[in-house]
């Protein structure tokens, strides 16, 4: 099998990637910072296919040699919180870093991950079909940092495409949900101390967290695999479930298994209404300058819940992939994860098997 | 209006957001350079903010893009070097505080602009905040009478989680200079009070710096100092020969973050808040002694109420603590581009960078600092 290095290994996706990598045989190489705890990895660990390498990607120290022999890159950190400066540091520089110490180390094949908030929302009708071919924001202006930091990383990520002889595959999850992680911006939003919950009949682009990393584990082995590389060099592969409920289905389980936030239903031409009319009186009143609620700017309320229909058949077609685990058990599993990928009290990946980046 | 001063900017980190988008849009500045030795840094804050270049060499920059004015925002512990070399290709700079870990530093570095007839001016952007321009206004317009006391208390949750001070996995450069985090924030404390005092220099420095929290991390994380100027004559031009007691507190362990500033003088007092703006004023009001409190209250609780609802306005149009940097960096480029002086002279950065020192030497005085 493959040697492969991921980075964010003990972030909410990153830790099931690493632990799925591992017990699929992958030879797995997981960065982690030094403050963070490895013991989410504690699965990998027990496979003996597990070498954590201490380092954070605002410094190159160590990087190259810690990607030294390996075959691919698995990229997944990145920066969800926190003022501009700070998701950029982490998302851009971070990355930044890790693709110019990938080529010192003469690693030539990345796994990308970039996210459906780089796509722009307001470019299509509603209720179109959502796959690979939708268009990605041109300018940032007007979306969250978090979608323009995101964007800039992708940008990176062509350039190392576009080296000689180097492979990409970029993977591009809906609102990623798992334990821990069941409620989300995309169901609705805060507005002072309402929560409101937009739209009736939206579907959000859910994907189950351990049906994503298994996504990305399959990319990993496609890419790595010289019969198969080239059907996904250079591909973007959207990730969602199948079946996918409208939000108000989603809440509703959510709900009932977690003390989820109470919301207001607000139907979505008029949460849309909101939106431009407040655009309107910043332009006119402000020049544009009067920072409103996220929730109320016209292009996030698009991206976050506007309908299309989407479609998982490229990452299907291409990686022989299929959500695993439905809703039900999705559910089932964050409420009670499973107790192999749980921590025991006595294996902590820190002390054993580590090599320092 | 004269022609533009070419800008550029050395370092793109995240004090680089507060000054780029004033060289975008001034039209005393244009941008023709951007380097941070992070390329996409460079490349990206060049394109956001329209710099007709983007560099990773400082040596090219200068070369290439031939600015009229260098800002230096790097982490302070290069700041000499940068500065050197900025001057040394004819450009003014603006720099970051703190300019130099010491006085002495900052001394040489004036001196080498001096030579070379160019201005080199620390940032001091919180003299240029709305409150404090109206504190100024009140202690001009004699209302509160000589000042006595000038009180400033910073409160900042440097040790919480999610501070970049904090940040075990990416230490501060910070934490490097002879303060440590304090040498962040000591600089603005300094230049207020000797602004706020109408002071040269405080003669008697009492100060403890402590490292409350412990640790390795941090040097020290509280400073608590007490200044007196007997204005003795050596030591500045002032005209009223009152002693003047200044008390400079930076603590990281009451909250909410505040950066409170008293001024008492013979005749009354003023107070604001640079993160939460207002002006108090108490002062004698007409109706003599017995009516002058309840006056106070209804004058300073009326000021308080418009304060809320502007402040509600400032929120909403992005009017941050920052505010001050742009007002700074108008009346910097409008004086160099006028051949006037800027408003924050080599003496007021030489100044502050003496009371920093005397505080620093006093606070770390028997702190058995993490050294």
């Amino acid at each position: 099998m493959s040697k492969i290095f991921v980075t964010g290994a003990t972030g909410f996706l990153g830790r099931h990637v690493v632990n799925q990598a591992a017990a699929a045989g992958h030879e797995v190489v997981a960065l982690v910072r030094p403050s963070s705890s490895a013991r989410v990895l504690a699965p990998a660990e027990q496979t003996g296919n597990l070498t954590i390498a201490c380092g954070d990607l605002s410094s190159r120290a160590g990087l190259t040699e810690a990607m030294t022999g390996v075959d691919a890159i698995v990229h997944l950190a990145a920066v969800k919180g926190g003022d501009y400066f700070s998701r950029f540091a982490g998302t851009v520089i971070g990355t930044e870093n890790v693709l110019a110490c990938a080529t010192e180390a003469g690693v030539s094949n990345l796994v990308a991950i970039s996210t459906f908030s780089v796509y722009d929302y307001g470019e299509r009708k509603a209720n179109t079909l959502f796959d690979e071919s939708f268009p990605v924001i041109q300018d940032p202006t007007g979306r969250d940092e978090y979608a323009e930091t995101k964007l800039y990383q992708d940008e990176l990520y062509q350039r190392f495409a576009d080296l000689t002889g180097n492979r990409m595959v970029m993977i591009r999850p809906g609102m990623i949900y798992g334990e821990n992680e069941l409620w989300h911006p995309l169901l609705g939003g805060e507005f002072g101390p309402i929560n409101l919950r937009v739209g009736f009949k939206v579907r959000p682009p859910i994907t189950y967290v351990e049906n994503t990393a298994e996504a990305i584990v399959l990319a990993t082995a496609v890419l790595l695999d010289p019969a198969s590389a080239e059907s996904v060099d250079d591909e973007v592969i959207n990730v969602v479930d199948d079946d996918l409920p409208t939000n108000a289905e989603y809440a509703k389980r959510v709900s009932a298994l977690i003390d989820a936030p109470s919301s207001v239903p607000v139907p979505l031409p008029i949460m849309q209404g909101v939106a431009k009319v407040g655009a309107f009186i910043n332009r006119r009143a402000f020049e544009g300058r009067a920072k409103l609620p996220s929730i109320a700017l016209p292009d996030q309320v698009d991206a976050r819940f506007k309908p299309f229909r989407y479609s998982n058949e490229k990452a299907k077609r291409l990686l022989g992939w299929t959500p695993r685990y439905s809703l039900d058990e999705a559910l089932a599993r964050s409420t009670a994860p499973d107790e192999r990928a749980a921590p025991t009290a006595d294996s902590t990946a820190d002390s054993t098997a580590t090599a320092t980046a | 209006m004269t022609k533009p001063l070419k800008a550029a900017v050395i370092g793109a980190g995240a004090i680089s957001l507060q000054h780029l988008p004033f060289l975008q849009k001034s039209e005393w500045a244009e941008l023709v350079g951007v380097c941070d030795l992070s390329p996409v840094s460079a490349e990206i804050a060049a394109r956001k903010f329209g710099s007709s270049g983007h560099f990773t060499d400082v040596a090219t920059m200068l070369e290439v893009a031939q600015p009229d004015i260098v800002h230096v925002l790097t982490p302070p512990q290069s700041h000499g070097a940068l500065v050197s070399m900025a001057l040394s290709a004819g450009a003014h700079v603006i720099c970051e505080k703190p300019m130099s870990p010491t006085a002495e530093e900052a001394d040489k570095l004036m001196a080498e602009a001096a030579a070379a007839g160019l201005h080199l001016i620390e940032n001091h952007n919180y003299r240029f905040n709305d409150e404090v321009v109206a504190l100024q206004r009140v202690i001009a317009e004699g209302r509160i009478g000589a000042v006595r006391e000038v009180d400033i208390r910073l409160a900042l949750g440097i040790r919480d989680e999610g501070s970049r001070f904090a940040d075990t996995n990416v230490v501060n450069s910070i934490h490097g200079m002879p303060a440590g985090v304090l040498h962040d924030f000591i600089t603005h404390l300094s230049y207020l009070m000797l602004d706020l005092a109408g002071v040269r220099h405080f003669e008697r420095v009492i100060a403890a710096m402590s490292n409350h929290g412990g640790g390795d991390l941090f040097t020290f994380d509280d400073l608590d100092a007490l200044l007196i100027s007997t204005n003795d004559p050596e030591s500045g031009p002032e005209t009223d020969a009152v002693p003047v007691h200044g008390r400079m507190r930076f603590s990281c362990r009451t909250s909410p973050d505040l950066f409170s500033i008293v001024v008492r003088g013979e005749d009354g007092q003023a107070a604001t808040d640079i993160f939460h703006p207002f002006l108090d004023v108490m002062v004698a009001r007409p109706g003599g002694e017995q009516l002058t409190p309840i006056v106070n209250h209804l004058v300073n609780g009326t000021s308080l109420a418009r304060s809320g609802m502007r402040n509600f306005g400032r929120k909403l149009l992005q009017h941050t603590p920052y505010h001050g940097l742009e007002r700074f960096l108008d009346q910097t480029y409008a004086a160099i581009a006028t051949d006037r002086q800027p408003p924050v002279t080599a003496d007021h950065v030489l100044d502050a960078a003496r009371l920093v020192d005397q505080i620093v030497t006093a606070g770390s005085a028997g702190s058995g600092a993490n050294r």
